[in-house]
């Protein structure tokens, strides 16, 4: 056993030696689960471009990224939620959200018979209060005219473990429930009063499949690929929508949140008016230090930031999110973050 | 765990006094000495230091809460909105733009659903599993024959060494299906009928529960599995330590084969016991497969098929993204449970082994 270990690993270095050798800068991030699938594909990509860039990107959760960009062990951090105040003071006020795309959170549901279910804002905030608890209640029934409810029980199914998308649909939530923002509130973790949990979006999806009755918030792509039923929801212009990575981006081009977008990168997309806007979304963030002091070498901050550059940018990165079922960033909000990355420093000294 | 059973079942004969001899003259003895001493302190600074860097850890929450954090049933790791800040004089506070300055309920963690949970799956799950293990054991003791009950031992033991996460598996494609389909529309049906049981189907609203499936009676169930294998162990080591004499001299008695099988579980009743605090002893720290099947809600509910969540299954669920107030919370969970642990394993050692030494 031991001997065939050792060889393995003299294999695996012998493997790895002449990469190694070869690359001359590495780079290191963690954090977002949910962006990690298009931050790997972002890797590959500028890694063909760029052999010479080593760069790692492991998704271990916002909580867990904002922590090691914090402690200053990985260069940059992927988090679904902005910073709170506490989190933005221990990285000394001096971080920069960069929106790096756009998410939907839908909601998907388990009902035989109904294939094309709408809900407003006000409905799923009830339901997940447990103040709406079977199906063929009135308020569900008045925006589904013609479909045939069943009288079932209502199972919400939510993330039992802090999550960035808990956080985008119970803000979405407060911002149309004041009862909902006060009883149960918003964040990344909170207490729901009914229904069932379940770790991360995939047990989500697979709780909501396997319960009739249930209905559960995940990631539009998880929705997308596991092919399972979600509901159209009301906007903030009255207009039913379902959730595509085209109707993010029209929340993402409202007048509201390109005049905020004026201040700063981290917005809020949830609740947006507009014909075709979906309500329940949000940006994902890439962070990094206005100084990249925290990098090692000059060199590293200089591939940090054209790396970042090519990420957001709309030839570069952008152009994967599409494929991914991610929503790209628009072209003002690529603009604006081109601006912000040429502003870097690195000790002081503009990067070079 | 079948490491564990082992342990329990064969004390240490007291050593020959010139093998405890350290040795002699010899470096080579002297160093191996030197070792076998350090490794068995390492041992012991282990817990002494993980009881220390918890209890460290967990000191925050229980200094925040006190009593109120074992008997408190609210958990809200998030903040919520407060009513606007006001001054001296009443007059709502505001900021330079105009816009009044809100205040903010912090989170509070009371660790009772947890505590709860943990209790009441155990509960079911023992409730499960100490009729089958008890049974079992006989079986092998008194009525298998020689050629089955080695190969019957066996497998009994391979139970016990398969990974929790199997267990957690079987559960959610074969037991959370059952009750959903077959065994909670039947309960809901009967206990809705029945005035007094209808708690068990209804919301606290009184609007009919959804069938979950993964839910405290689920969790319970599979809890029970788990355990099955090393109740049935140790009670088969216990019950073969019982004395023939004993046996025998009931059956001269004139007791039945029923009659001297009971004789013989009253005989070693507390190391049946000791057999089934450390089947509690496992059910309390089991995280994985309690995590998949159990609902994982953090509320209090009568109904056993209510969603629910144990001590450990919280921990595995919300550890990664906590921080502060949150994290030194479940730390203190943590401590709880390392605690609730090692009582129950010092009660099933002393009722297993302490007494047979008198």
């Amino acid at each position: 056993m031991m001997t065939r270990m050792t060889r393995f690993v003299a294999l695996a270095a012998f493997a790895i030696a002449p990469v190694v050798a070869h690359a001359e800068v590495r780079l290191e991030g963690e954090g977002s689960t949910f962006i990690n699938p298009l931050a790997q594909r972002w890797v590959t990509e500028y890694q063909k471009l760029h052999p010479d860039v080593l760069i790692n990107y492991r998704g271990t959760g916002s909580g867990a990224g904002i922590k090691a960009v914090t402690n200053k062990t990985v260069d940059f951090a992927g988090t679904d939620a902005p910073l709170g105040k506490k989190e933005a003071a221990a990285m000394n006020d001096k971080a920069i959200h960069l929106p790096a795309a756009a998410g939907a959170v839908v909601l998907a549901y388990n009902l035989n018979g109904v294939s094309d279910l709408k809900l407003s804002g006000d409905v799923i905030a009830d339901i997940f209060a447990g103040k709406i608890t079977k199906w063929n209640d009135a308020k569900i029934a008045a925006l589904n005219s013609g479909a045939a409810l069943p009288d079932t029980a209502i199972a919400p199914c939510y993330r039992s473990d802090g999550s960035g998308t808990t956080f985008i649909f119970t803000h979405y939530l407060s911002a149309v429930s004041p009862s909902f923002e006060s009883s149960i509130g918003a964040g990344k973790q909170v207490s729901f009063p009914v229904g069932q949990g379940a770790k991360g979006n995939d047990g989500v999806t697979a709780a909501v499949k396997q319960t009739n009755g249930a209905i559960g918030y995940i990631e539009l792509n998880y929705a997308l690929a596991n092919k399972i039923d979600f509901a159209q929801v009301q906007n903030a212009s009255g207009k039913f929508i379902k959730a595509t990575p085209a109707a993010v981006t029209a929340a993402a081009n409202s007048q509201a949140v390109q005049d905020k977008l004026k201040d700063s990168l981290a917005v809020s997309l949830w609740n947006q008016t507009g014909d075709d806007v979906y309500p329940i979304c949000s940006f994902t963030y890439l962070l990094v230090y206005s100084d990249l002091s925290n990098v090692k070498t000059a060199e590293q901050a200089k591939a940090l930031a054209d790396f970042l550059a090519w990420a957001l940018s709309q030839d570069g990165g952008q152009k994967i999110n599409g494929e991914l079922d991610y929503a790209a960033l628009s072209v003002p909000v690529s603009a604006k973050e081109a601006e912000v990355l040429s502003k870097l420093t690195y000790n002081g000294q503009p990067l070079k | 765990m079948t490491q564990l059973t082992a342990d329990i079942r064969t004390e240490p004969e007291a050593m020959p006094s010139l093998l405890t001899q350290k040795g002699g003259g010899f470096t080579g003895d002297r160093l191996l000495a030197l070792a076998a001493r350090g490794a068995a302190f390492l041992i012991i600074l282990m817990l002494v230091s993980l009881v220390a860097v918890l209890s460290k850890a967990a000191w925050p929450a229980f200094q925040e809460y006190g009593v109120k954090f074992v008997t408190g049933s609210q958990w809200r790791p998030n903040p919520l909105p407060g009513p606007p800040q006001r001054d001296a004089a009443g007059h709502v506070m505001r900021d330079e733009d105009g816009e009044p300055i809100m205040t903010e309920i912090p989170p509070v963690f009371g660790a009772l659903p947890v505590i709860y949970g943990t209790a009441v799956s155990s509960a079911i799950g023992l409730a499960f599993a100490i009729p089958l293990s008890l049974g079992a054991a006989l079986f092998l003791i008194r009525i298998a024959p020689r050629w089955l009950a080695g190969p019957v031992s066996f497998l009994i033991e391979f139970l016990a060494a398969i990974p929790s996460l199997a267990y957690g598996i079987w559960g959610v494609f074969m037991l959370v299906p059952f009750l959903q389909r077959y065994l909670e529309p039947a309960l809901a049906k009967i206990c809705g009928a029945v005035p007094g049981l209808r708690w068990v189907v209804q919301n606290a609203d009184g609007s009919p529960m959804a069938y979950y499936g993964r839910d405290m009676l689920c969790g319970g169930l599979v809890l029970g599995i788990m355990v099955l294998p090393i109740i049935t162990a140790v009670s088969r080591d216990v019950l073969a330590a019982v004395p023939v004499a004993q046996i025998e001299g009931t059956l001269a008695l004139g007791a039945t084969w029923w009659q001297s099988a009971k004789e013989m579980l009253r005989y070693s009743k507390s190391g049946l016991f000791g057999a089934v605090m450390l089947g509690l002893a496992r059910a309390a720290g089991e995280t994985m497969a309690v995590t998949m099947v159990i609902g994982n809600s953090m509320k209090i509910s009568p109904s056993p098929l209510a969603p629910s969540q144990t001590m450990a299954s919280l921990l595995a669920n919300q550890f990664v993204e906590a921080a502060d107030t949150h994290r030194a919370a479940l730390e203190a969970v943590a401590l709880l449970l390392l605690i609730m642990s090692l009582a129950f394993n010092i009660v099933a050692r002393y009722l297993v082994v302490g007494r047979g030494k008198k």
